[in-house]
């Protein structure tokens, strides 16, 4: 060292411009997030306004809630990093649930008729079942008559004899399709119980699948058994808790069974995250304990904006009564429009361009497009619905299919890319085993790549979905109205969406009032929603890049 | 011989057994319905437009003559209901939301990607990158909401003259929003450069500074352009958050100026939103116009990314 200082400045290295360097690059690495961050704290204070509540309020909630999670997340983590994970997971699986189940017992509330269905489950149900019985007979049955008889079953299931192609000919309607019949079926069960039919069973198949894992027969029928007397328990019983008992069997199956599920497979299955648990215990019991006490006491909570008034109401001229419903119920139509229309197309192109497609000069044509096509402006789209749609075809303008083709054609790309990504990333080698097996092209493409890549498939496809009902400018131009008081009903219903619901707010409403109320929760509601559908993407992907 | 003949023989067979031929159809189908939609949107933009061109009929409530493409091109004028359509005025306010937000995006953006390419730790990575992607996945209608409600009045103290509705916000909520593609975009062409060439560099002495200002960037110096030209071309497609933060009176402003970027403007992108959402009936001259808007947003925004597509083969150091 002091040998050193004898020479002029040779060997030794300013450290200076480095580390001011480190420090400005990390800044800006921080400085979007960090003041997008801000801005969100800000809107949720305008919306939730949790200043205004009493100090006892907080207290109590302090003293039930935030205290005992901390200790209980204090002590997961010293038992293990992966139990505090698991808990951490939880709450977010029951935040998410609920969010979900939510959406869903819209549906069956407001747009689909519970017989209707039922009536379209039967029908699919039962010609799926013979296409099964015929493919199983696979080797004696030509494939071109599995072909018939399973687009015939179908089509008589669902449209009957002689159905739309008839009626294109002229041809009265002769008998109806399983569809009809069950639809027109003049006595039916209670709409709940024709519910919890329908959804006990697959609930309850997850829950044996999960909870019963590696136990025996037994175990699987007695899980599978309870958690479908859930179901059925929570649509009885949701009266008491002053719920109807459509949306109750709905939140019981949708919201309530998967955490349910998750946190007793947990508790059975992997002892050392059992004790996570314990995190998301303490919210609910917290949350519960702290409500009742505020409610004994009589602590006034916030003034939010975002409330159950909000969520459940129409569109008002006073922005505190204006309310999301319609818009919340429209995004999530249009999220399944697009989901239909658009993923099925967008993994069949990923599995041509990977898996088919000859290195040639129509191939490249199409790589070069759909890269270009991702760069197009929403906008641009919306034009593209506007002309195709409502201009050529014809169609009543801002309707939910309209809605859901356009953003479909917008996220197709995206959905491409991402697709292709997932199925690039399956081994080489998984194919050529497949192949060595003397599978075919398609048998491997069914039975390898597609299982193999399935769940980076689904990660691109979630951020695609979330990325569509985002969008305002494409409904905007497609002429989608500014205010809807009820849920469409129908595809050809003209539909809003929570993203222009904001908008029409701060732009045709602009005042005082809608700014400092509706358009906050709005903001809230619309970010909650993105923000949990994205991170369910997230960790889906961590999850399997972490295991592959 | 005779054995490859069976071999072709039964390639062939299993390759167009129906099951096979299905299924490559339908395949077939799916990607070349991505060649469908650009021809649908070339011919619909280009047939609408034409019609916006050639419109002469006397219109109800419309003084003047409709515009031709020389006119359209070079206007400085653009107000639709007294039949002045020049589209300059809106193309400067687009050129101010690109020059405004690519001062905010593309310095942060590189250096938001050479800190997570050469500084970060894998754990802070992981937990940067789920982040920044969140930050792009939040609503553009959002951010516009954010730049009046929020940033306006932050930065009305400090800029002088600043309206509720104004280019600057406009401009600064575009920024922040297109970082994240910036970032990635670069972080992945510095992730390519080999790490050979950064040991060879730490080999002759450099400091981690140096390698990643000497050798990092310059190497992947054609990827970080490819991401300018992409992330401009989203900000001159980006929508909701110009509508809403930026007012909607068209003016023929000077980009360069920063003066005039205190003033209301409308982008092209926000002149199709106003024409549109202003119960427009179709077939009227200002329904057409929103087709010759696009099809200039269209030919833009398509050339930005040839160029960004070409810039990233042309110029891609071979390693």
């Amino acid at each position: 060292m002091a040998t050193n200082t004898d020479f002029d400045g040779f060997g030794r290295v300013s450290r200076t411009a480095g580390t001011l360097f480190r420090y400005l690059l990390l800044a800006a690495t921080l400085f979007g997030l960090v003041f997008v961050t801000i801005l969100l704290v800000y809107v949720a204070n305008d919306a939730i306004q949790p200043l205004t509540a009493d100090p006892g309020w907080h207290l109590t909630f302090l003293l039930t809630l935030v205290l005992p999670t901390l200790a209980a997340g204090a002590y997961a983590y010293r038992r293990g990093v992966e139990a505090l994970r698991t808990g951490v997971f939880t709450i977010g699986f029951v935040v998410v649930a609920a969010m979900f189940s939510g959406g869903a017992a819209m549906i069956f509330v407001d747009i689909v008729e519970p017989l209707t269905w039922l009536a379209f489950l039967l029908a699919l149900a039962v010609p799926t079942a013979v296409t099964a019985l015929v493919v199983s007979y696979d080797h004696r049955v030509s494939f071109a008559a599995q072909f018939v008889v399973t687009v015939a079953v179908f089509y008589l299931s669902l449209f009957g004899v002689p159905g739309p192609l008839g009626s294109l000919a002229g041809v009265p309607s002769l008998a109806p399709g399983l569809f009809g019949f069950v639809a027109g079926l003049p006595y039916a069960p209670a709409p709940w119980l024709m519910l919890a039919a329908t959804f006990g069973p697959p609930a309850a198949y997850v829950g044996s699948r999960f909870v019963a894992a590696d136990r025996d027969r037994r175990a699987h029928v007695l899980v599978g058994a309870a958690v479908f007397a859930f179901v059925v328990l929570g649509g009885a019983l949701a009266p008491f808790a002053g719920v109807d008992r459509v949306p109750g069997v709905v939140v019981t199956a949708v919201g309530l069974v998967p955490p349910l599920v998750y946190a007793a497979g947990t508790a059975a299955n992997r002892p050392t995250e059992r004790v996570g648990l314990l995190v998301p215990a303490a919210v609910v019991v917290g949350s519960l304990v702290g409500a009742a006490v505020v409610d004994a006491v009589g602590f006034a909570g916030p003034q939010s904006w975002v409330d159950w008034q909000f969520l459940t109401n129409a569109h008002s001229s006073t922005a505190a009564d204006a309310g999301f419903y319609p818009a919340v119920g429209g995004s999530i139509l249009l999220m399944v429009t697009v989901a239909v229309l658009a993923f099925p197309v967008g993994i069949g192109a990923a599995v041509y361009l990977e898996e088919y497609a000859p290195d040639n000069r129509f191939t490249r044509v199409i790589d070069v497009n759909i890269s270009n096509l991702a760069g197009v402006p929403s906008v641009v789209y919306g034009l593209l619905g506007l002309g195709l749609f409502v201009t050529y075809l014809d169609q009543p303008p801002g309707t939910v299919l309209l809605g859901g083709a356009t953003l479909g054609l917008l996220i197709l790309p995206i959905v491409i890319i991402s697709a292709r990504e997932a199925i690039r990333a399956v081994p080489e080698e998984t194919r050529a085993a497949s192949y060595g097996m003397g599978a075919t092209k398609w048998q491997t493409v069914k039975n390898v790549v597609l299982p193999r890549s399935f769940s980076g498939i689904l990660t691109g496809t979630i951020l695609a979905l979330g990325r569509a009902i985002g969008e305002t400018a494409p409904l905007i131009m497609i002429g989608a109205p500014n205010v809807k008081y009820s849920l469409p009903t129908a595809l050809s219903e003209a539909v809003s969406a929570m993203p222009l619901q904001v908008y029409a707010w701060s732009s045709l409403y602009a005042s005082e009032d809608f700014y400092q109320k509706a358009v906050p929760a709005g903001v809230v509601v619309l970010v909650a929603i993105l923000l949990a559908m994205n991170s369910i993407a997230i960790v889906l992907r961590n999850k399997y890049q972490s295991t592959e | 011989m005779s054995g490859d003949s069976l071999a072709d023989d039964l390639t062939r067979r299993t390759q167009n057994a129906p099951p096979e031929l299905l299924s490559r159809t339908f395949f077939f189908v799916c990607a070349a319905l991505s060649i469908a939609t650009t021809i649908g949107l070339i011919v619909l933009l280009t047939t609408e437009a034409a019609k916006f061109f050639t419109f002469s009929a006397p219109l109800v409530g419309v003084e003047g003559e409709t515009a031709t493409v020389v006119e359209f091109l070079t206007g400085t004028v653009w107000q639709p209901t007294s039949g002045s359509f020049g589209v300059l005025a809106l193309v400067t306010a687009t050129l101010m939301v690109m020059i405004g937000s690519s001062v905010i995006a593309l310095p942060l953006g590189v250096g938001t990607a050479i800190y997570l390419s050469e500084y970060a730790s894998p754990r802070v990575r992981s937990i940067l990158k789920p982040g920044l992607e969140i930050l792009a996945g939040i609503p553009t209608v959002v951010y516009g909401f954010f730049a009046v409600i929020y940033i306006t009045p932050m930065l009305q103290p400090f800029v002088p003259g600043l309206g509720t509705f104004n280019m600057l916000s406009a401009c600064i909520v575009v920024g922040i929003m297109i970082i994240p593609m910036v970032a990635s975009i670069s972080e992945d062409a510095m992730s390519a450069v080999p790490e050979e060439l950064r040991q060879a560099g730490y080999g002759m002495g450099a400091t981690k500074f140096e390698v990643s200002t000497g050798i990092v960037v310059p190497s992947a110096l054609s990827g970080i352009f490819s991401s300018f030209i992409l992330a401009l071309s989203r900000a001159i497609g980006e929508t909701m958050a110009v509508t809403i933060a930026a007012g909607s009176t068209a003016q023929f402003l000077n980009p360069l100026n920063p003066a005039t970027y205190t003033e209301r403007a409308l982008p092209m992108t926000a002149a199709m939103i106003k024409l549109i959402g202003g119960d427009v009936t179709g077939g009227g001259i200002a329904y057409r116009s929103v087709f010759a808007i696009g099809i200039t947003l269209f030919v833009i925004t398509l050339a930005m990314n040839v160029i960004s597509d070409y810039v990233a083969q042309r110029y891609r150091e071979e390693y």
